[in-house]
């Protein structure tokens, strides 16, 4: 053979997998989920205080910063009456710091769960109507359509409100607003996809159309689906924090980062800030951190 | 060229682009001379940096990309240490640039004539009005019929001819000192190709311009250019006259490119005896509906063709001819509006769904793009594997020897069996796309374009590979393709196609040596020989097609050439026209060339 | 063919809408809820309990409430057919009245602060795309990534904080106007219009100081995702062969940025009339935070109290404007690209 076309062979011959290395911003992604997923675990359970009792110390402001290693080392030689409110407390003499980091439990399972259940519904049903196009998948669409035209936000409200304020409500409330969008993604994929050679190739090797659907299309066509997940889940908890603000998300005492600022949010003008800030200042970083890692994943497996 | 000063120099040009930890540099010191009046082709391997060379001369790089050093003197100026308003005053008035994919670089929201208008207003002081009737005139010039419609159209309702002309227009507007063609035919149908390198070639002389044809195609250089550059790895290994180039290349990398041209089988395949009708169809017709019409677009239209065993039928055409609708159809990728294909003796348009899929096993197709073909998440051994565990089933352990076995009949490293297609480059992945066919041991195998976007270097490699397989195996093929020397190496018999209809059928000799249809003659001559003593702009052929291909929507009452051939008659507007058997396996679709009323020769040429 | 077009879309949104009211009637029917409770207590007699069910419809079988709802029974009651909304349970007004109170406070609010995100966004989005890979772009990004997550009632009670409480530039979040201002006469029901029209300059200034609160908030969270798709479509557009080609061919710069400019602009048009539409009912926590009284707080309220008319309407006029809204988008969308077909 030929020393040119040996040559083309020959730099394939010997195959090396490719390295990926992960960037800085996705390692701050990588921090914050991972930390926010920790506290989902453990969080109820290590703070000084149980977050759903109240402490008799009402609107104590959090330790000034001249204050702290001074508290720090009392705490840790265990000379202080009672654990710092290192967040202070709010109206009604919660712990803040305790409910803080005890929140992402009911937060992140809300999130994880309605996610899971809109990502199976929304991909199963994006695939039949992506790739069967008859008028049952068509009136499937117009379906998905008009789910898709809901106003968000109210749709959520009313589902809560008038079915009853529980975590298993606002789970499906929220699976309600996102299938439509994972049906529309998976779809649009699966129609990308079904065009694709290999399908062609798939069919005239005589495999059998279910077998076309998942075997190839179907795990060519979950990757914007899942890179959407990580984004879904942290406006899930936005969307969560934002129903129990107005009144229509979780019931108190339950720690939600939304419904401790909804609480602390008379507070403000009183110029008691603590009981808002913190709490929103969890919510800013975490679905940043949720933000930050889909678009991670999404340059990392965004089709070259 | 002596005695007179360069027209534009270049010196020692480096383009590279950054990746994590690393700089690449495609363009690694690139050096030669362009003198007025000369057509020079640059010549080089797919990635090898032509294009880059070519956006380089002016000064741009693709991002990433970005120049590195060198200089290019231009006018007694070096073009890439100019300020942005002066070298822009260069672009496209000095030095202009037709590309690779015209639709893709004409923008789609603008009219046409709007965007020629603004590339002669940027060089020349004019009114919208009399910018546009100047991109009237261009558009005439460049021989677009029509152009006071044309003029309004937007890209996407170009065709590709079309939309090179449009460039042409825009880059010929202020009848530049240097023409920059990079691959501007790539993706054109070849009489369509021809015709317009004629042109170029022709307006090139006339202006007294400079041209730079960058190019993979030996047949362009050879019958277009007075000299030859060629680029390997990043340099100019070789600078010579175009009769020297192909007579005696100095450098290795020529000498191995020019190595296939040299080493041209002088024979045709031997014809096959016996077994004849293994695979054939029968008055095949496929027309596909069209969206909110009545019409339909009629893609083939009562195409009978036969494959014997063991023999490689060409079905050769050009955009719109219907020959990959008659593979579809013959794999039972489309169902044919009428007609029959029968392999084997068993009608296969009959079967149900499960006997089909049985049947599958006995026919495979192998497909144009080598990556679209394949799954890109799956591994070379789970491509492998999919055949035989759909038709075979079994112990995982003995498919998987099958597909070592199979990667080596294609002379490929089992050591690819982990690899994934994306690491894989294009002629490798379409060897590993014909072990897959032939993994399940099939009859008879349906090549669609199996070449079309492999480097020229390496289609000869793959034919030479197909042509043994056949041989050791025993297999038929259908071969369909627009490349008649691929054609003219792997087949015995022939078919040549036009808007859905077969014009003339043969063996390979006779319709390679002696074309008898006019379209297969202009098909034939269109051909370009990669032969510099026998230059076509030396000796031109006449304009053999006029005009563009009839829409298969609207198909004529009589005969379908009749509004580009040279030889038409009322008669032939009027008449369909009947496939007429001439005997010894010779059939012509044309009444005149049957009563002998017409009588073409042509030389040899492929 | 534009007519057709239009035509069809309307049709298509009509069918939509209609799908969307009859969904909303059942499905709210269909939950737990008990709003006569809520009306009369939980504690009321079953007699009381009775008239309050009838009065408010609920004796009838679900069929000729929908009947009734959408007009097919004019003698009862008017319905939409007749253009009618209803009546509020909770107050008594008609629903349609009560809308045409709340709707432009919101309208007002979100347009403002889209064209405030515009201002901002363009321009920024803009800068990353012309500088890829710098530390510029590289800012932008996160910027734009960080906006687009952000809770924006909690920015809201920050703004209020640091502006009202720390540095008094703000007036208080009461509303659209301080309590002691006698607001003007409606006309339009847009505050700032209708001060203008009173000819009262000073509470134009006043309205416009209420305002710029929440509109910073909601245009701060605005930027996030348009930043984010201008930036990517202009660089996607700066990338594309035929801007290449234009430098190619020598053309002035203003035109090869106006030809880029053009191409980014036409997929940007499916995001803002998303975001258009999101806004309207994603508004409502803004307007809860300052007290303006838009058609947020309006569903909070009807929500809250089981007031299915209310709820029923407020569904179906944001719904129907979102339609509209989508509808314009995509002409503006066919207008700039012709790749666009009928």
């Amino acid at each position: 053979m030929p020393d040119q076309v040996q040559d083309l062979l020959l730099d394939e011959s010997t195959y090396v997998p490719p390295v990926r290395k992960a960037d800085w911003l996705m390692r701050i992604g990588v921090s914050i989920v991972a930390l926010v997923i920790f506290l989902a675990i453990f969080g109820p359970h290590i703070g000084p205080y149980d977050p759903t009792r109240t402490t008799i110390r009402i609107a104590v402001p959090p330790p000034g910063l001249t204050e702290i290693p001074g508290l720090l080392m009392g705490w840790i030689g265990g000379t202080l009456d009672y654990s710092p409110h290192w967040m202070g407390t709010d109206a009604n003499g919660y712990d803040i710091f305790s409910r803080v980091i005890a929140a992402p439990r009911t937060d992140l399972k809300i999130a994880l769960l309605a996610n899971l259940l809109s990502l199976i519904t929304g991909v199963f049903f994006g695939l039949v109507a992506g790739y069967w196009r008859n008028w049952g998948t068509e009136l499937l669409i117009r379906v998905s359509d008009v789910l898709q035209s809901f106003p968000v936000f109210i749709m959520a409200m009313v589902l809560v409100a008038l079915a009853g304020r529980s975590a298993t409500n606002i789970i499906i409330a929220l699976a309600f607003v996102y299938t439509p969008i994972y049906l529309r993604l998976t779809r649009a994929e699966v129609l990308g996809q079904t065009s694709r050679g290999f399908v062609e190739a798939a069919r005239a090797m005589g495999n059998s159309e279910l077998s076309i659907a998942l075997r190839h299309v179907l795990p060519n066509s979950l990757t914007p689906a899942l890179i959407q997940s990580s984004v879904t889940i942290g406006f899930a908890i936005l969307l969560t924090a934002g129903l129990s603000f107005v009144g229509a998300g979780v019931r108190p005492p339950t720690p939600e980062w939304g419904l401790m600022i909804s609480t602390g949010a008379n507070q403000i003008v009183l110029g008691e800030w603590w009981p808002s800030v913190f709490p929103g200042l969890a919510i800013s970083l975490t679905v940043f951190g949720f933000a930050v890692l889909g678009n991670a994943l999404e340059r990392r497996y965004e089709r070259g | 060229m002596n005695g007179v000063d360069p027209l534009l120099r270049v010196r020692d040009l480096k383009v590279g682009y950054e990746v994590p930890g690393d700089l690449i540099v495609p363009v690694a010191g690139v050096s030669f001379d362009l003198n007025p009046h000369e057509v020079v082709g640059l010549v080089g391997d797919a990635g090898s940096g032509k294009s880059t060379t070519a956006l380089a001369l002016m000064g741009l790089a693709r991002p990433p990309g970005k120049i590195l050093g060198g200089s290019v003197e231009f006018g007694g100026r070096d073009l890439l240490t100019l300020p942005d308003a002066e070298i822009r005053a260069i672009r496209g008035r000095d030095i202009g640039i037709i590309v690779q994919n015209p639709r893709a670089a004409l923008n789609p929201m603008l009219r046409v004539g709007r965007q020629i208008g603004f590339a002669y207003r940027a060089h020349n002081d004019a009114t919208e009005a009399a910018a546009r009737a100047h991109a009237i005139e261009m558009l005439r010039l460049v021989g677009i019929n029509d152009p006071e419609r044309r003029v309004e159209a937007y890209a996407h309702e170009l065709s590709g001819g079309m939309a090179q002309r449009a460039l042409i227009a825009m880059a010929l507007s202020s009848t530049p000192k240097l023409l920059i063609a990079d691959e501007p035919t790539s993706g054109l149908d070849v009489t369509i190709q021809a015709q317009f390198l004629d042109e170029m070639w022709q307006t090139v002389q006339k202006t007294g311009s400079a041209m730079l044809l960058v190019t993979q195609e030996l047949g362009v250089i050879a019958n277009f250019c007075d000299r030859v550059l060629v680029l390997h790895k990043g340099r100019i290994v070789e600078d010579a006259p175009v009769r020297q180039f192909f007579a005696e290349p100095q450098h290795p990398y020529s000498q191995e490119v020019l190595r296939f041209y040299h080493e041209r089988a002088s024979g045709y395949p031997e014809q096959v005896t016996g077994g004849a009708g293994f695979l054939r169809t029968d008055a095949l017709t496929k027309h596909f509906p069209l969206r909110n019409s009545d019409k339909v677009v009629q893609a083939v239209d009562k195409v009978t063709i036969s494959v014997a065993k063991g023999e490689a039928v060409g079905l050769v055409g050009e955009s719109g001819s219907g020959k990959t609708t008659v593979g579809r159809c013959l794999m039972r990728l489309e169902h044919p509006t009428a007609g029959a294909v029968i392999l084997d003796g068993q009608d296969i348009t009959a079967l149900d769904a499960a006997q089909m899929r049985k049947m599958r096993s006995r026919m495979q197709i192998v497909f144009q793009d080598p990556f679209d073909s394949v799954n890109p998440r799956w591994t070379i051994a789970d491509i492998l594997d999919e055949p035989l565990r759909v038709h075979e089933g079994g112990d995982k352990a003995a498919r998987r020897e099958r597909a070592v076995a199979a990667l080596k009949q294609v002379d490929l490293d089992p050591s690819l069996m982990i690899a994934k297609p994306r690491d894989l480059g294009a002629s490798t992945l379409q060897r590993i796309n014909i072990a897959r066919a032939l993994i399940c041991n099939p009859d008879f195998v349906v090549l669609d374009e199996p070449t079309s976007v492999l480097a020229p270097r390496a289609r000869n490699s793959l034919i030479a590979l197909l042509a043994r397989l056949q041989k050791e195996l025993g297999i038929s093929y259908l071969f369909i393709s627009h490349d008649l020397t691929t054609v003219r190496y792997l087949c015995q018999r022939v078919a040549v196609m036009y808007l859905g209809q077969i014009v003339e059928e043969g063996s390979v000799e006779q319709v390679f040596t002696a074309p008898q249809h006019p379209y297969s003659r202009a098909l034939l001559s269109a051909h370009l020989m990669p032969d510099p003593t026998n230059r076509r702009v030396d000796n031109p052929v006449p304009a053999a097609l006029e005009g563009e291909i009839p829409s298969p929507i609207d198909v004529p009452k009589g005969c379908y050439l009749a509004s580009r051939c040279p030889h038409v008659t009322d008669a032939c507007r009027a008449n369909p026209q009947v496939l007429t058997d001439l005997g010894q396996g010779r059939a012509v679709r044309c009444e005149r060339v049957v009563s002998g009323e017409i009588s073409l020769q042509t030389e040899a040429h492929v | 063919m534009l007519l057709r077009y239009i035509t069809r879309r309307m049709l298509i949104g009509v069918v939509q809408l209609f799908c969307l009211v009859i969904a909303v009637f059942f499905l709210i029917r269909l939950l737990p809820a008990d709003p006569v409770s809520r009306l009369v207590g939980l504690n009321s007699s079953p007699e009381g309990y009775e008239q309050a069910a009838r009065q408010l419809g609920l004796d009838r079988p679900l069929f000729e409430q929908l009947s009734i709802y959408l007009g097919l029974s004019p003698d009862i009651a008017p319905g939409l057919l007749q253009g009618s909304l209803g009546v509020s349970w909770a107050t008594g007004s008609t629903v349609g009245s009560e809308i045409a109170n709340f709707l432009p406070v919101t309208l007002q609010l979100i347009t403002l602060a889209f064209i405030l995100a515009f201002i901002i966004s363009i321009p920024v989005g803009m800068l990353g795309a012309l500088n890829p890979g710098k530390a510029v772009d590289k800012g932008v990004f996160v910027y734009s990534l960080f906006a687009g997550s952000q809770p924006e009632f909690w920015w809201g009670l920050l703004f209020v904080y640091v502006f009202y409480f720390q540095l008094g530039v703000a007036p208080a979040p009461l509303g659209q106007l301080s309590p002691m201002t006698f607001p003007p006469e409606s006309v339009t029901g847009f505050m700032l219009i209708d001060t203008l029209i009173a000819g009262e300059p000073a509470k134009f200034l006043e309205a416009l100081h209420h305002l710029m609160m929440p509109v910073i908030t909601l245009a701060f969270i605005l930027s996030g995702p348009i930043i984010k798709m201008v930036r990517q479509n202009m660089l996607r557009a700066l990338q594309s062969d035929f801007v290449l080609y234009a430098n190619l061919i020598g053309l002035p710069r203003k035109r090869v940025a106006r030809y880029a400019l053009r191409a980014a602009m036409g997929p940007s048009m499916t995001l803002i009339g998303i975001l258009y539409g999101f806004m309207l009912s994603g508004a409502v926590l803004v307007e809860s935070v300052f007290s303006l009284g838009g058609i947020g707080q309006y569903a909070i309220r009807s929500v809250l109290a089981f007031d299915y008319p209310a709820i029923q309407g407020v569904v179906l006029v944001i719904t129907a404007i979102s339609l509209v809204v989508y509808l314009l988008l995509d002409l503006i969308h066919a207008a700039i690209d012709p790749r666009i077909a009928y």
